[in-house]
């Protein structure tokens, strides 16, 4: 009898450790650190949110987005703030969790009275602000790449839409490697979305789709996946694994007898936090499509990454969402300067159409009317554990929510329904 | 068919990768009634230390595994002494203290590694059988498996040691009236236990990289395995293991990942409705 009771105690504990997994760890006291308190004269300083994780499973790419931020507003408190007035960030970790991301950025808004969050790292974190964007009014930046066929009126997307990294990668690959096309993913929104609209794409560049596979999140062995793609024959494999899971897949794809000279990984979400983990030897030879590699032989861009490094010794590495992070406070902070009331979300929002900034990727500007961010298409191959930029568009590309090849019917009205169309963003 | 013989070899490494980090938890929990939660962590642990010893201090990888398992055995007795030795017969805090560890021991290896790190793998390349490509690393993960396990029958069935241990587990006040300091077996059965947590952190090590995150996914599949097994029972875990890791590797073969996951929970929750003990229930008093 006591044996059974302690299998059910057992049984749930894993249960509930498994639901807590995302985000078991809490930090009760939430870090609360402020750029220069000492107001100045001019007035109060102006109150802004950082909202990223600092413990659980995405801390690890949201530590860089909180470094990328510190920096960004040290930076601009020491050219003299926005026209006088001080930024002073509030920092919020909500320990990879998106319900705590809900009520984290709840208190930002309602009791720390911040004029607008940079914050945010997966869709489901984003997701969980939305209505409380909306009630309160506020504005959220938010610099993740994403998967678009998502437009919220208090949101800004500063990193890039599917269409910014597949319009010129995919043509690109069927062209110089192969038109057999085996799509891996995650098991979930981000790679389901963006694959729709890569499958349009390869068919119409005379491409052709030879298997799709969807790994569960957080999964360690790719071996079936690895058997499916050496059936199917194909030419290379486009692949939206995200996160830790990378690791094994690259492991197991060459440890399987794949060979990335004759059939390469081709991704759209992997960053130099990763490439690391995964080893030279098995990175050597594929592919990988952002808006920006810290390899980036730019002045630009040196001087971003020196200075990162400088700054934070603590491990991290500059990847594309450290310097989209960085990019939303800088563009958050000439908003703010263009208005006169900061406190005005509407007017603050209206003052983001167009608005334009030079930064590490070169020069970026957020649409003139739906909310996403023309960025830059890079690829490279990957190259003694580094990314070998082999291409570079010579400007920002136009972002797609909702892409040209999937939904003509919105090709006209700034690739996006109607503000009050239901599909809009999840209500 | 080559597919699927294949797919049944390829299954056997998943069953032995599941086995190795079944064994320390069927120790600590099945014979010594500890659930710890902090058992995927100490596989954490493990696999830190071949990174350490393998990637830093250059140590070839059969002498680091010896390594994890020596400095995961001595903090898992430290855990033992300080933590567990309060706390027997009080299964509810025992989980809280051991949860509370694993969140401690994580956010520490956070702070030092915010990324995750590599240890090269140890024995690259691929054999051929008939058509069949096996890595090489797949046929020492499954030898590994067939030692660690025949190792600790021997360990726990033949010698005094062990049946000591099957006397505690018996009854322990009786066992301690024969005169056996069941205190000191408590904290080497616990740190045995541990010690194999952390080979097989350094076994996964090459395969799926080493991050502050990586256990918690063992963690359930561990607790898995155990209880479709019987939760005594050495062979039990062997067999359980296999009949996972061969079915999720099958069942994805003929559809997907994630069905073969769902699949393979689904029958575990029937196996347990009908069969609450597992498959290799011991006789108990």
């Amino acid at each position: 009898m006591k044996m059974k009771r302690i299998i059910a105690l057992a049984a749930s504990m894993v249960l509930m450790a498994s639901l807590a997994g995302c985000g078991s760890t809490s930090s009760a006291s939430a870090a609360k650190s402020s750029g220069s308190s000492d107001s100045s004269s001019d007035g109060d300083p102006i109150k802004v949110g950082v909202l990223f994780s600092a413990t659980g499973s995405t801390a690890i790419n949201e530590k860089t987005m909180t470094n990328a931020c510190i920096m960004a507003f040290d930076e601009i408190n020491a050219a003299g703030g926005i026209n006088g007035r001080k930024i002073e960030y509030i920092h919020e970790d909500y320990a990879s969790d998106p319900a705590k991301c809900t009520e984290k950025i709840k208190k930002l808004i309602e009791q720390d009275e911040v004029v607008a969050t940079v914050g945010c790292c997966t869709s489901a974190s984003r997701q969980a602000t939305l209505t409380t964007l909306k009630d309160d009014d506020s504005l959220l930046i938010y610099p993740t790449y994403t998967e678009g066929e998502e437009i919220h009126p208090n949101v800004i997307y500063v990193g890039a839409m599917p269409n910014q990294q597949a319009v010129d990668f995919i043509p690109y690959l069927l062209q110089n490697i192969g038109k057999k096309v085996f799509l891996v993913g995650s098991d979930y929104v981000f790679p389901k979305t963006c694959n729709k609209e890569a499958k349009a794409l390869i068919e119409q560049n005379g491409g052709e789709v030879v298997g799709e596979e969807y790994a569960p999140l957080g999964q360690t062995d790719f071996s079936t996946i690895c058997n499916k793609i050496k059936q199917s024959g194909a030419d290379l494999v486009y692949s939206t694994v995200v996160g830790e899971s990378n690791v094994s897949f690259y492991k197991d794809y060459k440890q399987y007898g794949l060979n990335p000279e004759t059939c390469p990984i081709c991704t759209i979400s992997i960053e130099e936090s990763v490439l690391q983990a995964i080893g030279t030897e098995y990175s050597e030879g594929n592919y990988a499509s952002m808006p920006y590699f810290s390899s980036l032989d730019a002045p630009a861009s040196k001087e971003f990454v020196d200075k990162y490094n400088k700054k934070f010794n603590d491990g991290t590495v500059v990847t594309v969402l450290t310097e989209s992070a960085y990019s939303s406070c800088y563009l958050l902070a000439e908003a703010l300067k263009k208005v006169d009331d900061p406190t005005d979300t509407d007017a603050l929002i209206k003052a983001f159409n167009g608005l334009e900034f030079d930064a590490p990727q070169g020069k970026i500007k957020v649409d003139d009317y739906n909310h996403c961010t023309w960025v830059y298409s890079r690829f490279a191959k990957i190259h003694d554990g580094k990314f070998d930029i082999i291409y570079s568009s010579d400007k920002a590309i136009r972002p797609e929510p909702w892409p040209a090849v999937l939904y003509p019917q919105y090709k006209d009205t700034n690739f996006m329904p109607d503000w009050d169309d239901p599909i809009c963003y999840p209500q | 068919m080559l597919t699927f013989i294949s797919q049944i070899i390829n299954g056997l490494n998943q069953s032995a990768v599941l086995l190795i980090a079944t064994l320390g938890l069927l120790i600590i929990f099945g014979l010594m009634n500890v659930i710890n939660m902090a058992h995927g962590e100490m596989i954490m642990v493990g696999a830190f230390v071949t990174y350490i010893a393998t990637s830093i201090l250059n140590i070839p990888f059969l002498i680091a595994l010896v390594l994890s398992f020596v400095v995961t055995a001595l903090f898992g007795a430290l855990t033992e002494v300080t933590i567990i030795k309060k706390l027997y017969s009080k299964p509810t805090e025992t989980i809280l203290a051991t949860y509370a560890l694993s969140i401690i021991l994580k956010e520490i290896a956070r702070i030092i590694w915010p990324l995750s790190q590599n240890v090269n793998m140890p024995f690259p390349g691929t054999i051929s059988l008939g058509g069949v490509i096996v890595p090489r690393y797949n046929i020492f993960v499954v030898i590994m498996a067939i030692l660690l396990l025949t190792f600790t029958i021997i360990f726990f069935r033949f010698t005094k040691f062990g049946k000591k241990i099957g006397a505690i587990t018996q009854n322990r006040q009786m066992t301690e009236c024969l005169g056996i300091k069941t205190s000191t077996i408590d904290t080497l059965t616990f740190a045995y236990g541990a010690g194999l947590a952390g080979i097989a952190g350094c076994i996964l090590a090459p395969t799926t990289g080493v991050s502050y995150d990586m256990g918690s996914t063992y963690l359930t599949d561990s607790f898995m395995t155990v209880v479709v097994g019987g939760v005594q029972s050495l062979i039990g875990a062997a067999f359980s293991s296999t009949i996972i890791g061969e079915g999720r590797t099958v069942l994805a073969g003929v559809s997907n990942d994630t069905w073969a996951k769902i699949m393979i929970f689904l029958a575990v929750i029937i196996l347990i409705r009908f069969k609450p003990e597992g498959l290799f229930a011991k006789e108990r008093r």
